[in-house]
C-alpha cells in the first residue's frame, strides 16, 4: 500500500498529486515534463517546498501538516535518479557502500551485487561504464542502504538504443527477492505491466489516472506521450539456448516461444524478452504455412482507439499481448472485444533485455 | 648587533607563511564552503569583504590591523589584559600574511566547491550522510584540487608578505625580519649583493610553489571526469 499526497510548485505548473495505491509496486507513466521526476525528488526529501504526506505500507516518511518533514538522510529512501549520479571519486565497490545499512549491510552488499551482477566492475570507475552498467550500480547502491522505498526512474530508451543493459530485468529480479516497494517512472507502458502492480499517469503535475497497469496501457495510448512505447515484456524460463543451430525456446507457464538462438544463453535461467506492438501480426482465420514461428489462437481482450492507430490488446498462448494495428486494418477486420483472432509473431521480433 | 644568516631569515620565513597558511586552512575552506552553497546580496558582501585585502594596500591593511591591535584599540585592551603581547612579535607577522593571504586560499577553493555537480551532493543527502558527511565524504574529496591550489597559492602570499608585516611587526632582525623585509633592509643599506642572494632564493620557492599549483589545477585524472 504506497499513498501519495504531494503539492510542489514548479515552474510551469504545480504538482499536485495525490493516489492510494492498493500495491508495493507502482509504475509512474506520463510524457516528459510531467512532474515524474519532481514527485520522485520530493519523495527523497529533496524538495524542501515539497508539502504533503507519504504513506509506505503504513508507515509514514513524511507528513508535513503534522510537522514531519524529515531530512533526505533520514527518510531510508534509495533513489535512482536518471542519470544514476554515482560518485566519480569513489570505484563501483565504494560507491554500492556509500550508504550501506550498519547492521544487514554486508549481506545487503554481496545481494545486491550479486542479483544486478555487478562484481566485474566493483574495482572501477563510474566514468569508465556503461550507461545500462552505471544504472545497475546506482540501483545496487540503493539497495544496500537497506531502503522503506526504492524510487527508480528510468532514462529514456533512446538514451540506450541496444535494449540490453536496461535495468528492467533486474527491477524484476529484485522485486522477486528482496520484496521492497518501488515507484518506477518509465515511458514503456508494457514495461509497467511487466514490473508494477499498479499505476498512475501524471500530466501537467496532475494524476489524470490511477489504477491497474492494463488500464493505465488503454489511458496512455490516448494520451499524447511521443516517447510512450507499448512493448510486450516476456518473462520466463530459458529452456534452450539455440547453441546448437537451433532456435531458442522461451517457456511461459505451458507455452513454449521460439526466440533467436543466444549461444552466450545458458538453458534453464530466467530470461526476459521484448516484443515491439509493431511486430505481432493479426489475423481473424487461422495462420497457415506462414514463415513466422509463433503461431497462437487467441481472443481480443480490448481495443483502444488513438488517432490512426488501434492497440489490440490480445489473450493468447496464457500471455497478454498489445498488438498496434492502423485503424482501417483493425476496422476490416471487425476486431472488437471478444473476436477470435490468430496471432504471429516473428523470431526475430523478440529481443532479450536480460 | 650581529646580522642573522640567511639561512635563518629563511627559516623564520618558511615558518611563519607555514603557520599562518594553517591558521587560516580550516576558516578558508569552511569560508569557502558556505559561500558556494549560499546564493543572494549576502553573499556578495562576504565575498567583497574576504577580497579587500587583495586589492587595498597592503599598508592600510596593516595600519586597520594595528589600530585593532593596539593598547587603546578594541581588540587590544582585550589582549593586554589576558598579558598576550602580539604586535612586534613574530606572532604579527604570522597575523599579518594570515589576512593578505586568506582571500587566495577561499577563492580557488571556492570555484571547486561550485563546480560540484549539486545533485551528487542530494544524492549523498540521500544515502544517509548528514551535512558534514557530505562534506567530508564528497565535497571535499571532489574539490581537494582546488582547495591545494588556493593552499599553495596562500603559502606563496605569505612568503612574500611586505606591507602589512612592516605595519604591525616592524623590521626586527631575527625576530620578524622575513624574507621581504630583509631585501628591503640590504638594499637600503646598500648591501645589494646580500639582498640579490635572497632574492635568489624567494624566485627558487616561488617558482616552485606555484608551478606545482600549476600542475595540480591542470591535470584532471580520468576518473574525475563524468
Amino acid at each position: 500500500m504506497i499513498e501519495l499526497e504531494i503539492a510542489l510548485p514548479l515552474s510551469r505548473f504545480r504538482l499536485e498529486v495525490a493516489a492510494a495505491l492498493p500495491a508495493d509496486t507502482v509504475a509512474v507513466l506520463g510524457p516528459s515534463g510531467s512532474g515524474k521526476t519532481s514527485l520522485l525528488e520530493s519523495i527523497a526529501g529533496l524538495r524542501p517546498k515539497a508539502a504533503g504526506r507519504v504513506t509506505i505500507r503504513g508507515e509514514r516518511v513524511m507528513d508535513t501538516k503534522a510537522g514531519l518533514k524529515p531530512p533526505p538522510e533520514r527518510r531510508r529512501i534509495g533513489y535512482v535518479p536518471q542519470d544514476a549520479c554515482l560518485f566519480p571519486h569513489l570505484n563501483v565497490g565504494e560507491n554500492v557502500r556509500f550508504g550501506m545499512a550498519r547492521r544487514n549491510g554486508a549481506a545487503l552488499f554481496e545481494e545486491a551485487v550479486r542479483i544486478l551482477e555487478i562484481s566485474p566492475l566493483l574495482d572501477r570507475y563510474p566514468a569508465t561504464l556503461s550507461g545500462g552498467e552505471r544504472q545497475r550500480v546506482a540501483l545496487a547502491r540503493a539497495i544496500a542502504t537497506e531502503p522503506r522505498l526504492l524510487l527508480l526512474d528510468e532514462p529514456l530508451a533512446a538514451v540506450d538504443p541496444a535494449l540490453r543493459g536496461r535495468i528492467l530485468p533486474y527491477l524484476l529480479r529484485v522485486r522477486g527477492s528482496l520484496g521492497v516497494p518501488f515507484l518506477y517512472v518509465t515511458h514503456n507502458a508494457g514495461e509497467a505491466r511487466a514490473v508494477a502492480e499498479a499505476a498512475i499517469v501524471l500530466r501537467a503535475g496532475a494524476v489524470t489516472f490511477a489504477g491497474t497497469p492494463d488500464a493505465a496501457l488503454e489511458m496512455i495510448s490516448a494520451d499524447e506521450d511521443p516517447e510512450a512505447r507499448f512493448d510486450n515484456i516476456l518473462s520466463g524460463l530459458l529452456e534452450a539456448s539455440g547453441a546448437g543451430g537451433e532456435n531458442g525456446l522461451l517457456r511461459i507457464g505451458e507455452t513454449r516461444l521460439v526466440v533467436p538462438a543466444d549461444p552466450r544463453a545458458v538453458p534453464g535461467t530466467r530470461a526476459v524478452y521484448s516484443v515491439a506492438p509493431e511486430d505481432i501480426l493479426v489475423s481473424t482465420r487461422p495462420l497457415e504455412g506462414i514463415s513466422a514461428r509463433n503461431v497462437h489462437p487467441g481472443r481480443v481482450v480490448s481495443v483502444t482507439i488513438a488517432g490512426t492507430d488501434a492497440w489490440i490488446g490480445i489473450s493468447a498462448a496464457g500471455v497478454e499481448w498489445t498488438a498496434r494495428l492502423t485503424r482501417t486494418a483493425s476496422d476490416v477486420l471487425g476486431l472488437a472485444g471478444g473476436v477470435e483472432v490468430w496471432i504471429a509473431v516473428k523470431t526475430q521480433a523478440f529481443h532479450r533485455l536480460g | 648587533m650581529e646580522a642573522p644568516s640567511d639561512a635563518s631569515i629563511l627559516l623564520l620565513t618558511l615558518r611563519v607563511a607555514a603557520i599562518a597558511t594553517l591558521l587560516i586552512l580550516p576558516i578558508g575552506i569552511f569560508a569557502a564552503w558556505r559561500l558556494s552553497r549560499r546564493a543572494g546580496a549576502g553573499r556578495t558582501l562576504a565575498e567583497t569583504l574576504l577580497s579587500l585585502p587583495l586589492v587595498l594596500p597592503p599598508t592600510a591593511v596593516g595600519l586597520l590591523l594595528l589600530e585593532l591591535l593596539s593598547r587603546s584599540g578594541p581588540l587590544g585592551r582585550l589582549l593586554d589584559r589576558l598579558g598576550i603581547e602580539i604586535l612586534f612579535t613574530w606572532k604579527a607577522v604570522v597575523l599579518a600574511t594570515a589576512v593578505m593571504s586568506f582571500p587566495l586560499l577561499v577563492r580557488p577553493a571556492r570555484t571547486a566547491f561550485e563546480e560540484i555537480e549539486p545533485r551528487l551532493l542530494a544524492m549523498a543527502r540521500s544515502l544517509g550522510c548528514g551535512p558534514i558527511a557530505v562534506f567530508r565524504r564528497v565535497a571535499l574529496p571532489l574539490a581537494w584540487r582546488g582547495v591545494l591550489s588556493g593552499t599553495l597559492l596562500a603559502f606563496s602570499r605569505a612568503l612574500g608578505e611586505f606591507g602589512a608585516t612592516i605595519m604591525i611587526a616592524g623590521n626586527i632582525p631575527g625576530r620578524t625580519q622575513t624574507m621581504a623585509l630583509a631585501i628591503f633592509q640590504r638594499t637600503h643599506i646598500g648591501r645589494d649583493d646580500a639582498a640579490l642572494r635572497l632574492v635568489a632564493i624567494t624566485v627558487v620557492i616561488a617558482f616552485t610553489v606555484v608551478w606545482t599549483s600549476e600542475i595540480v589545477t591542470r591535470r584532471r585524472s580520468r576518473r574525475s571526469e563524468t
